[in-house]
């Protein structure tokens, strides 16, 4: 099926969204809480456009493109004042919201005035609820964290704020946060986070750390390698295989 | 009819001057810091060099491992790719290497492989004693 973005008409597949078929053309679409690999969720509403139905009789509507399959015939616009105002209001709500986020504030002066209306939050936080972390922990099969409390008081954490049993200490939630706010604190013999303390895998050879005891573990059970791959750390492998291919030629 | 090259080492070649590791790092964005290099030049003995670098295995770990199809393998080249987009973070790719050759860095949030820079590689390139070859 073909859809037409900023006028230009494009080709589109059955079930993709809007975000995609824009992205894969070259179109800017800005989005915090979208990632490739993982389910959309629509939470962070950067990524509105708004789309003009032929076929309802010229029907317009500001819709999520992360989350909007496509539909034959659709027009879509990346940048009508509606969007654009849309995209302000948002920004506006998370710098008041994070206003340490250095991603936010980026983001608030590419696309127009720094400045907000709103009061801003003093705590610190710059959680914007954008479920990647809790996305990602459960694409891992570990599911360790969700969501606790309700309304405004509202927080990603693990269950009751206590260790979970779950979670192995991978780091992905970290890795995939899209302002920083999961802090991660890795010294060479320990992993911190989410106020749990991992030991790590030491290399038999050089001691640098290499993965979380319990990531080995979790590792060996789900993803189908023997135990030994978790022994030696990266630059050792290198080495003793240099030195082994070496000793092959003399 | 495949029209892949193939990555060649010559150690015989190699005289350990790490030029290789030098283009490499810069042209990967890691500003002529050798140990971030994507190949790596160890001395063997006292006059014997080797060069190690990822191997693009068949049936890669690396690939076996990633839980969102992340690491891809580029037909045209022959190598495996990192699609940034996909890649969660969850870093194990590093140990699943039996060879030491995919790096992930807490820092970067993704892993540094070597990609065959796309089937023209700059160690290739900037190798002035002929050591290292794509044919």
């Amino acid at each position: 099926m073909y859809i037409y973005i900023d006028g230009k008409k494009l080709f589109a597949s059955e079930g993709e969204t809007i975000l995609e078929v824009a992205r894969r053309n070259g179109f800017d679409i800005p989005t915090l809480c979208h990632h490739d690999a993982l389910e959309g969720v629509g939470a962070c509403r950067l990524c509105m456009v708004e789309i003009t139905h032929r076929d309802w009789g010229g029907w317009k509507g500001l819709v999520t493109s992360c989350l909007y399959p496509v539909e034959d015939e659709i027009e879509v616009s990346t940048s009508s004042e509606a969007v654009l105002r849309s995209r302000q209001t948002t920004l506006d709500l998370l710098a008041a919201r994070c206003p340490d986020s250095e991603v936010i504030r980026w983001l608030v002066e590419e696309n127009g005035e720094p400045s907000t209306q709103y009061k801003q939050a003093t705590d610190g936080s710059k959680c914007i609820m954008c479920y990647l972390c809790v996305r990602a922990c459960e694409k891992m099969g570990c599911s360790a964290i969700g969501t606790v409390n309700r309304g405004v008081s509202k927080e990603i954490s693990t269950p009751f704020h206590e260790n979970a049993e779950s979670c192995v200490g991978c780091g992905s939630c970290a890795a995939i946060c899209p302002t920083g706010h999961i802090e991660m604190e890795d010294s060479r013999t320990e992993r911190k986070i989410w106020g749990k303390t991992f030991k790590f895998v030491p290399c038999e050879v050089c001691g640098a750390p290499i993965i979380t005891e319990e990531y080995r573990d979790y590792a060996v059970a789900n993803r189908d390698l023997p135990a030994d791959y978790y022994t030696t750390c990266a630059a050792c492998k290198k080495e003793s295989l240099a030195d082994r291919f070496g000793k092959v030629g003399s | 009819m495949t029209t892949q090259k193939t990555y060649v080492v010559i150690p015989s070649n190699c005289t350990g001057c790490r030029t290789c590791e030098l283009a490499c790092s810069m042209v990967k964005g890691y500003d002529g810091n050798l140990g971030r290099s994507r190949i790596s030049i160890y001395k063997i003995g006292d006059e014997r060099y080797m060069q190690m670098t990822c191997l693009q295995c068949v049936e890669a770990a690396c690939v076996k491992v990633c839980p969102t199809d992340a690491l891809v393998r580029n037909e045209a080249t022959g190598a495996i790719e990192v699609d940034e987009e996909r890649c969660i973070g969850c870093g194990l790719c590093e140990p699943a290497c039996p060879f030491g050759h995919m790096r992930f860095d807490v820092d970067d949030g993704v892993p540094n492989k070597c990609d065959l820079c796309g089937g023209d590689p700059a160690c290739v390139k900037f190798c002035p004693h002929k050591a290292l070859e794509l044919k």
